[in-house]
């Protein structure tokens, strides 16, 4: 391996891998999520029978995965890239493992396993089979075949890519801790984020605010079901996605006990299952609306 | 004489995966081409495989049979034109019409019925990928079969078939299998070992000159199928890290990495290729930092203790409906002292679930008591409780080791009477295949408590202990959980080495507690050939069956009414061994109990050899009737012997 790439090129090298690959480059969402498959452009464009193939990176916003800034390995907000490719290429392994070798891995020169991981999205209704892949015995990727998204079997098998970009550049850069990975010649990760880590902690577990939250979760609740009765699924789906994000809040907040925590993930899991139903509705030939509002 | 290679090529398969195929593909494939040709199975992560050596060239004649011969006129002619042949060439075998349905050329044959092996592996989880119809572990991405040097093409809708085969993922292509004799030589020099037998012996070797290697969690059995090509490789990690609890380093090699300890500060692991130097540096890298990160954990924990710990229950949920971890230690301490344990037990009762509020049992689940354990030992508390706290989880398999410390004994059993009460009495019984709490790991490991460690277990009285306490806290109680007592009872059935109907039998007489039933259940399987059984059985047998489904028996036995020889006889012997048995069954001498229930078998006899029972006066019937029920009770608390096949 040459100089290591530091953080932005690494994410540039991967833009430009999938892009060759003929993956639409996506941006980031503007509504807090946990992870890429929550982007519409994973969970709503995987349903359905329309071919799609999209690449982006997404900020991932765990805060219960918050540490004050104080761990090297834990964060509330940290880097996903996310392939998705609808269907799923006889190929795909290959084509995965390629973009390794376009970040500068040697394959044969390392110990590259994909070692048995089932995922689940209780919150999305969604499930799927695949693997982590490991780099001498790293955990870089999670990948996926989607069976399920919004309870509902998928018509055609995606394959989700998901990198997690701060063990992949600790890794390439040789680095222990992800504060001190290069983010830009002279700029740290940690130069970037750490502040932030404390304070979004302190927020995440401290001083949230409960009574909002609460409040804030109903109403969008109420709000998504006022919109899909409106046959607006695509912005009823931001409310599910704020649903989820005022319920990882509380969570967090340690307002939730575990009976009321099954309670949420329902009422979560119900709404995105709705939103899947009416968005594929709409999706079906002869429906008036079609993909053109997701261009967006 | 031919030989046949099938392989379905596949992308990574799980371990779970690779021993179900394992176990049905030699009796799949002898289902496709019959015969009795050796067949060799092989299966790691991308590919399962079979060879098959001395086949045939064409598969048996098969023997089909029809109707019985003396229905020839009847039937003869449409079971003939069924399988196209004339009347007149039916043969008859053991009465039988039948026709002999030649065998076909295998090379004829193949193709469709390998296709069908692939199509009726059954695994527990599969998927779709975009290859039709057919559902497996992970996808299948190509079939390579060869009948010695001749390509077979298997038809598998989206699955391309030849004579080709794949070497290692990343330092091999594709491989021309010339012969199917040839394909273990083929691949192995592409760097892939397929049989999982010589994978796991050079891991093995491996292992075996790295050093002193523990294998605590059983990873080897899943790292077997986790490479093709195992490579044995050793790392360190820092010493600073040995502050660190060993169970702690060893569960973070084991659960996340599949590394095998050695010494302190060494690990050995199997990389399936690859440099060996940047591997070992890459995995050194990765442990480091999960050690750091637990670390990071066990030091917020320690400056917490287990006190604080113990005093957080209160707002952390065990159930939604049963209350907090620290309802939960209440109930615990109650059960302890029911079953007997001393102080020792109740102290553990109170801390055993502390450790569900440390960050490292969030962070490794599978240490919950174990961590408890190490927590309760830097808090200084008596060694006895602290082991008791760690042990509480055990025995968690089947065959797992059980608590080796009294106190651990007696809270390991109130864990399992407590998780097993709640579920029924929510309502939440295990049903098919599932059981989410793992209840009935917990009925065999209650068992085992009783059978192996001695514990005396009354579940009946333990359940409704457990039950009222969960009123008493306000919880949720849906139903009677009565019936854990047989839920727990099945599982006996399963553990002892008894024919089953001897543990149902016991399980119907007197004996109340678990480790009683399982030794009666044993005694009564050793002498059910005996002549104190063979003598206790006929008095049982002859009472229950006469007076068993009367209505008419006396409320109570009345000597007066007693007018025979042999009826007196009776209630004396009664008079004199129901005592007995009784004694015996208390004192759990049950060859007494049994003997004693004997001296019964002759006075029946003998009683219903000269007595009419269905008297016409009444009373005295009544009277007669009310003997035998009594005769049938008294041996009936041995249990219900009549269940027992003579």
């Amino acid at each position: 391996m040459g100089a290591p790439l530091n953080y932005q090129d690494m994410l540039a090298a991967l833009e430009r891998y999938w892009a060759g690959y003929g993956c639409a480059i996506m941006q980031p969402y503007h509504t807090e999520v946990g992870a890429g498959t929550f982007n519409p452009a994973t969970f709503l464009r995987c349903l359905g029978p329309k071919p799609w193939k999209a690449a982006y990176v997404e900020p991932s916003i765990r805060p219960s995965d918050g540490r004050y800034g104080e761990n090297p390995y834990r964060f509330q907000q940290f880097w996903q890239y996310q392939v998705v490719l609808k269907p799923a290429p006889d190929d795909v392994l290959d084509v995965y493992l390629r973009s390794l070798e376009a970040l500068g891995i040697e394959l044969a020169r390392h110990d590259v396993r994909l070692v048995e991981d089932d995922w689940e999205g209780p919150t999305l209704g969604a499930w799927g089979l695949g693997w982590e892949v490991w780099i001498d015995g790293l955990e870089v990727t999670q990948f996926t075949y989607f069976q399920q998204l919004g309870g509902l079997d998928v018509d055609l098998v995606t394959a989700e890519i998901t990198y997690g970009t701060e063990r992949l550049a600790m890794y390439l850069q040789g680095k222990r801790n992800a504060f001190e990975l290069e983010w830009a010649p002279g700029v740290t990760w940690g130069d970037v984020f750490r502040e932030n880590e404390r304070q979004f902690s302190a927020y995440d577990f401290d001083k949230a605010d409960v009574g909002l939250l609460t409040r804030r979760f109903e109403e969008h609740e109420r709000e998504c079901g006022r919109l899909l009765e409106a046959a607006l699924p695509l912005p009823a789906y931001d409310d599910v996605l704020k649903c989820s994000h005022a319920f990882n809040l509380l969570d967090a907040r340690g307002a939730i006990s575990v009976t009321e925590r099954a309670a949420y993930i329902a009422r979560v899991r119900n709404l995105a299952r709705r939103v899947a139903l009416a968005y594929l509705e709409q999706q079906a030939p002869g429906a008036d609306a079609g993909s053109e509002h997701m261009a967006a | 004489m031919s030989n046949l290679l099938f392989e379905i090529g596949c992308e990574e398969l799980p371990a779970s995966a690779c021993r179900e195929a394992q176990e049905q593909l030699s009796e799949l494939l002898r289902g496709a081409i019959g015969g009795d040709a050796a067949i060799r199975v092989f299966v790691g992560p991308r590919r399962l495989a079979a060879l098959v050596e001395g086949l045939p060239e064409r598969t048996a004649d098969e023997w089909v049979k029809g109707p019985p011969e003396h229905l020839r006129e009847r039937a003869a002619a449409s079971f003939a034109a069924r399988h196209g042949v004339s009347v007149d060439s039916l043969e008859v075998r053991d009465g039988f019409l039948g026709v002999v349905v030649p065998g076909a050329r295998l090379a004829d044959v193949l193709p469709e019925r390998l296709a069908e092996v692939v199509d009726r592996l059954a695994f527990s989880k599969t998927m779709r990928w975009n290859g039709g119809t057919l559902r497996f572990s992970r996808p299948v991405r190509w079939l390579c079969a060869k009948l010695d040097a001749a390509t077979v093409e298997v038809p598998l809708e989206g699955v391309p078939s030849g004579g080709t085969s794949q070497g290692h993922r990343f330092v091999a292509g594709e491989v021309e299998i010339a012969a199917a004799i040839e394909y273990l030589d083929a691949l192995r020099s592409a760097q892939v070992e397929p049989d999982q037998d010589a994978r796991r012996a050079a891991i093995v070797r491996g292992l075996d000159a790295a050093g002193e290697w523990r294998d605590p969690s059983g990873v080897l059995e899943e790292v077997i199928h986790l490479v093709e090509w195992p490579v044995v490789l050793t790392g360190s990690y820092d010493e600073r890290f040995l502050e660190l609890p060993a169970v702690v380093i060893e569960t973070v090699m084991q659960s996340h990495q599949r590394y095998f300890p050695l010494g302190a500060g060494a690990f050995a692991f199997v990389a399936n290729g690859g440099d060996p130097e940047t591997v070992v540096a890459g995995n050194e890298a990765v442990l480091a930092g999960r050690l750091d990160d637990a670390s990071f954990s066990y030091v917020r924990d320690v400056e917490k203790g287990i006190e604080t710990m113990a005093e957080e229950l209160t707002s952390i949920t065990f159930h939604a409906r049963a209350g907090t971890f620290a309802d939960k230690a209440e109930r615990l301490a109650a059960l302890c002292e029911d079953l007997g344990g001393g102080e020792a037990s109740r102290a553990a009762a109170r801390l055993a679930k502390a450790d569900q509020a440390s960050t490292m049992v969030h962070e490794l689940p599978e240490l919950e008591g174990v961590m408890g354990g190490v927590y309760a030992r830097l808090a200084g508390v008596p060694e006895a409780v602290a082991a008791a706290i760690e042990e509480q989880y055990l025995p968690d398999s089947a065959g797992g080791r059980l608590p080796e410390s009294p106190a651990g004994r007696v809270l390991a059993a109130a864990e399992k009477v407590d998780n097993l009460t709640v579920a029924f009495a929510l309502g939440e019984r295990p049903t098919g295949s599932r059981d989410p709490y793992g209840l009935r790991r917990a009925a065999i490991g209650l068992c085992r408590l009783a059978v192996e460690a001695g514990l005396e277990i009354e579940l009946g009285r333990l359940v409704e202990h457990g039950r009222r306490l969960l009123l008493d806290q306000g919880a949720e109680v849906t139903d009677d959980p009565a019936d854990v007592r047989d839920f727990v009872l099945e599982r006996l059935e399963g553990i002892l080495e008894v024919p089953v109907e001897c543990v149902r039998a016991a399980r119907a007489g007197a004996v109340r507690d678990l480790g009683g039933i399982a030794a009666l259940a044993e005694t009564l399987a050793a002498e059910r050939e005996s002549e104190s059984f063979a003598r206790a059985y006929a008095a049982f047998d002859r009472a229950a069956r006469l007076a068993g489904r009367s209505g008419e028996a006396a409320e109570a036995f009345d000597p007066k009414l007693t007018t025979d020889e042999a009826e007196i006889a009776l209630a004396e012997t009664l008079t004199a061994a129901g005592p007995r048995i009784q004694a015996a069954l208390d004192g759990r001498d049950f060859d007494a109990a049994l003997a004693a229930a004997g001296e019964l078998g002759p006075p029946v006899d003998r009683f219903f050899d000269e007595v009419l029972v269905m008297a016409e006066d009444g009373a005295v019937r009544a009277n007669r009737l009310r003997l035998l029920l009594d005769v049938r009770d008294a041996v009936g608390a041995l249990g219900d012997l009549g269940r027992i096949p003579r």
